[in-house]
Order: C-alpha cells, then sequence, then structure tokens
C-alpha cells in the first residue's frame, strides 16, 4: 500500500487544538502547514483543478464539522437495506479505486477532509445510544472515506474505539481496503469492534484498486486483528466479472477462510459492481482503460447499473456455495440488491429492514435488544 | 473526411460540446467510420451517444476498434440493404451492436422469445419479460370479451404454467440457463 504524503495540510482556525492536529503534526514534519479561516474558502480553489477529485487527494484539510457526525445509510431506493449508521468523520480518501462511487456523491465538494472536533463526534453518538439503551446500532465510518487508511497519520481510531466498545449496544464496524491496523492493535474492542476489508482478487486490486493494500496485505493485517480481538467482516463488493473470475474469486474466497478463523467473522456482504451513468461518465474520463465498464451492466430501477440480473444472481449463488463450503454458518448478506434477488440467491427474502439489520446484529450474541429475535435467522442459515 | 465534417455535422444538429468532443478524440479511421454511419442514417445525438458507449466498451472489452467493428458484415449487411428505411435501419444497427455489447444477454432474451414462439400462444394471450431482464419476473397478459372466454384463457394459462417452456423461461431468468 501507498504511504499517504499530502502536498500541504491546511488547518482551520481553532482546528489546532484538538488531538488530530497534534497527530498530523507529528506524522508529518516535513510537511507545510497552513492556517486559513475558512478551509471551505480554501477548498474551492481545488475548483481550477483538471480532475478536481483527483486534486483533492493531494492536500489535506483539518476543518471542523459543522453538521451531525451520525446519519443513517441511505442504501438504495427499493432495495433491501440493512439499517445501518454512519459515521462520517472524514471526506473523500488517500485511494483511488475507478470504480469509487465518491468520484461523483463528491464532485462538487473532492477535498480530502478529516473533521477535527472528535468530542463533537462522541458527544453525538453518546446521546443517541443513551437515549435508545434498548436499541441495538450497527455504526459504520467508512462511507464517504475508507476507515483506516489516515488512520496512521490522524490517530481517529485510538480517540473513539475506547468510547464505542464501553458502549453496551454497539456494533462499531470499521471498513477498509488498507492494512492500517497497528493504531488498533493495542486497544480492546471488547467485542464492540469490527474491523472489516473490502476484498478483492489481486488482479482486480491491480487494475481498479489504486494506492490500496494488496490482498495478502489485508489478509495479513485481518489476522492481526482477529488475534487482537476484534471481530471481522468481509466484504466481496463490487465483484468484478471478467474472463476467470470464477477461479480468482474462488481462490480468494478460500485463501480468506483458511487464513482466519471463520467463528470470529460477524459478517460476510455481496455486492456486485454497479455505478450509476453518471459516475460511468466520469469514470471513463479519470480511467479509460478500465475494462470494468465493459461488463453487461444494465440500468436498473434505482438508476444503478449492474449486471443483468440472471449474470449477477449466477455469481452471487457461485460466491455463495464457495463461502458456504469454506464456512456452513457464516453470516452473508446482499448490499443493494432487490428481494427479487435475494429471493433467487438465498431463496427468502428480509421481510424489512429491520429483519436484516436485527440479524447482522445477532452477532453481538445477545438477545435483550430490539425486536429480532424472532425473525433474526438471516442468510447465515440459508 | 476531417474535422471540419464532424464539427459541421454536430453544429447542425446542435451536439453538446461533450459528444462532439468524444468524437473528435477518436482515431481518424474510428471518426471517419463513425462520420459515415452518421451521415449516412442522420443520427442524432442520444443515438450517436449509444453508439459511442456501446463501441467504446466492445472496444475495450475485446481489443477492435471501431472501424473494425462497424465493418463487421453483418453490421454492413444492414447498412446497404435497399428494403430498409432510416428508421429500420438505424434499429437493427443499434440491436446488432447491442447484442455485441451484451452478447448473454441477448442470448437469454433470444433463448426467452425462443420458448415464447414455441407455446403457440393465442393472440389474447401475451408474455414478457422486462428489457434488460431484471426483476427475474414473467408478465402474462390476458384479454377476454366475456367471462367464458376469460375461463378458456386462463385454462390456457394453467397449462401453460405447467409446460416446459415456461418452466425453462424462469430457469433462464434465474441465472441457470
Amino acid at each position: 500500500m501507498r504511504n499517504f504524503t499530502p502536498s500541504e495540510v491546511l488547518v482551520e482556525a481553532g482546528s489546532e487544538q484538538g488531538p488530530i492536529y497534534k497527530n498530523l503534526k507529528r506524522a508529518f514534519p516535513q510537511v507545510p502547514f497552513t492556517f486559513v479561516e475558512d478551509a471551505r474558502e480554501a477548498a474551492l480553489a481545488l475548483s481550477v483543478a483538471n480532475d478536481r477529485f483527483g486534486a483533492g487527494k493531494e492536500k489535506l484539510f483539518l476543518a471542523r464539522h459543522r453538521g451531525e457526525f451520525l446519519k443513517k445509510c441511505p442504501g438504495s431506493e427499493g432495495q433491501v437495506c440493512c439499517n445501518y449508521f454512519v459515521i462520517n468523520f472524514a471526506s473523500n480518501c488517500p485511494m483511488d479505486c475507478s470504480y469509487c462511487y465518491l468520484q461523483e456523491y463528491l464532485a462538487d465538494n473532492p477535498a480530502l477532509k478529516v473533521f477535527s472536533n472528535v468530542g463533537d463526534l462522541l458527544s453525538e453518538a453518546d446521546d443517541l445510544l443513551t437515549r435508545h439503551r434498548n436499541c441495538f446500532f450497527r455504526i459504520g465510518t467508512g462511507e464517504i472515506t475508507d476507515s483506516l487508511a489516515l488512520d496512521p497519520y490522524i490517530g481517529f481510531c485510538a480517540e473513539v474505539v475506547p468510547f464505542f466498545a464501553d458502549q453496551p449496544n454497539v456494533l462499531l464496524e470499521l471498513k477498509t481496503k488498507s492494512d492500517c491496523v497497528e493504531g488498533l492493535l493495542r486497544l480492546d474492542p471488547k467485542e464492540r469492534v469490527v474491523v472489516s476489508w473490502s476484498m478483492n482478487p489481486q488482479r482486480v486490486i491491480d487494475q481498479d484498486e489504486r494506492y490500496t493494500a494488496s490482498f495478502e496485505e489485508r489478509l495479513a493485517a485481518a489476522r492481526r486483528c482477529q488475534a487482537a480481538g476484534y471481530k471481522l467482516g468481509f466484504h466481496f463488493d463490487p465483484i468484478v466479472e471478467y474472463a476467470g473470475w470464477e477461479e480468482d474469486y474462488r481462490d480468494m474466497v478460500e485463501r480468506i477462510f483458511a487464513a482466519v478463523d471463520y467463528r470470529r467473522i460477524a459478517w460476510v456482504s455481496m455486492g456486485v459492481l454497479r455505478n450509476t451513468p453518471g459516475l460511468k461518465r466520469i469514470m471513463r474520463t479519470r480511467f479509460p482503460s478500465t475494462r470494468v465498464l465493459s461488463g453487461e451492466q444494465v440500468l436498473c430501477p434505482d438508476g444503478k447499473m449492474r449486471y443483468f440480473q440472471p449474470l449477477r444472481v449466477s455469481m452471487y449463488r457461485k460466491m455463495l456455495s464457495w463461502i458456504r463450503s469454506a464456512s456452513p454458518t457464516v453470516f452473508v448478506y446482499l448490499c443493494m440488491e432487490s428481494k427479487e434477488v435475494w429471493e433467487q440467491v438465498f431463496g427468502f427474502a428480509p421481510s424489512c429492514e429491520k429483519e436484516l439489520g436485527n440479524s447482522l446484529t445477532a452477532v453481538r450474541g445477545e438477545q435483550k435488544f430490539g425486536s429480532g429475535s424472532g425473525c433474526a435467522s438471516g442468510a447465515r442459515q440459508a | 473526411m476531417n474535422d471540419q465534417q464532424i464539427l459541421a455535422y454536430s453544429k447542425a444538429r446542435d451536439f453538446r460540446h461533450n459528444t462532439v468532443e468524444r468524437w473528435l478524440g477518436l482515431n481518424a479511421p474510428d471518426r471517419d467510420a463513425l462520420l459515415n454511419l452518421a451521415q449516412g442514417l442522420d443520427v442524432g445525438q442520444n443515438h450517436l451517444r449509444d453508439l459511442l458507449d456501446w463501441l467504446e466498451e466492445i472496444e475495450l472489452r475485446d481489443g477492435v476498434s471501431f472501424a473494425e467493428i462497424l465493418s463487421r458484415e453483418e453490421l454492413s449487411r444492414i447498412m446497404s440493404d435497399p428494403r430498409l428505411g432510416r428508421n429500420d435501419k438505424l434499429k437493427r444497427l443499434k440491436d446488432e451492436l447491442r447484442r455485441l455489447r451484451f452478447p448473454r444477454m441477448a442470448r437469454i432474451e433470444k433463448e426467452i422469445h425462443q420458448r415464447v414462439g414455441e407455446m403457440k400462444l393465442k393472440p389474447q394471450i401475451q408474455v414478457s419479460v422486462p428489457s434488460g431482464l431484471e426483476s427475474g419476473t414473467v408478465t402474462v397478459q390476458v384479454k377476454a370479451t366475456d367471462c367464458d372466454e376469460m375461463k378458456r384463457l386462463i385454462g390456457d394459462l394453467v397449462r401453460l404454467s405447467e409446460g416446459e417452456q415456461m418452466k425453462q423461461i424462469f430457469t433462464l431468468l434465474r441465472g441457470e440457463g
């Protein structure tokens, strides 16, 4: 994985008080730090770049987050949802995957930003978790950034993992394509933190996941986290179809399950490559030689393009059979798929988002939360 | 041929700047092949964008140029067929390019249409699947003028649902074909 060094760190006034600033100063002694009154204005300078999204990754902004940190994951219209909450502690990412949806989502706001007011984030999370002690939450930090890729420089995990580890009603998911787990290893997750990897065969990583950790590096990092007491998750997402994909993905699944203890895997998800027509145009410009766009994708009712249904159902079934061969009981779910696809892959579909959410939180091993004990069978038994 | 002809063609049809840029960004033989096609069929912007998308993606996947794809016999045959008017030619050409771009989906669609044909449906019954095969569902439409006819047609439908062709259609939609 490529080491990240920004060309400049721009610090918004007031952000120099917190721990993130101190960590950045320690991590980047050679990098110029510039103080600005308002990071939003400073970020406007990016608008003159040809590749604004790519240019956004070169400088690092440290600024206050002005809105709410915690949001319900928007999911995708008409698709089965897993009832997930997200914390946006940063925006954009130092890695550069060809298919990344942030290229479209952050097109007007591409600056790589880390938010300095971690205390506000924790207060907000504390308020939510305390007010709803009878509900169990799954919260992730990897929606508009990678959860761990910046951690060696900002030390975010050391600030938040101890808090979440002490909460009785939450699982924090740290989702990554990196191997930046050093900061996690000295913390005690107390069964409240899942570290999960987006996994692809090395061929896909080489072609379409620029600056990320290799497959072996990700797997080695997963083993280290498992040894340190973390639960693991694996997201086979996006699954990319190409000549020979079956051999590559089967080999990948076998190697993962041979390397980690399947009993420590909280969940496995599957999702095929998907993109909006708008993202496709951006990908054509930023990654003209990527071959992921030449798959047989069609426009689905939610506005996203996916491999046509019989093809992707067949892909999911193959993946599921390889996963089941390696681990018959691990919990598997589909990301952003319709009930019809669930039915065709698993033979059933969750009746509502709460059912899937409850199935996923069932990995906590307690039964007193929520209303899902009667409908928590999920894909684990499929 | 040269860029001026492409610019003039695009200007006459009010093409957007990025469409023209994409076209001009092709290498000379591909640019010219597309201009030939566009002029021959009076292709508008939306159709041209579809063609550009599909041709680019076939090129990336198969390592063949636009010019090579457009000179394929099945496409040349459509272009030179004197029985076809402009609209039919454009439709068939796009169908053929779509088949090249989505070969497995086109094969499944063709097989489903064959199975539907083998059912020898009465004109009052229509069996169809969605474009792009999304949703995995079969739509059956029955038109009846009175209750007796409806009963007869529903009886036909029950027999159809037990027949081999309908089972094969669902098998194909589940990706098992």
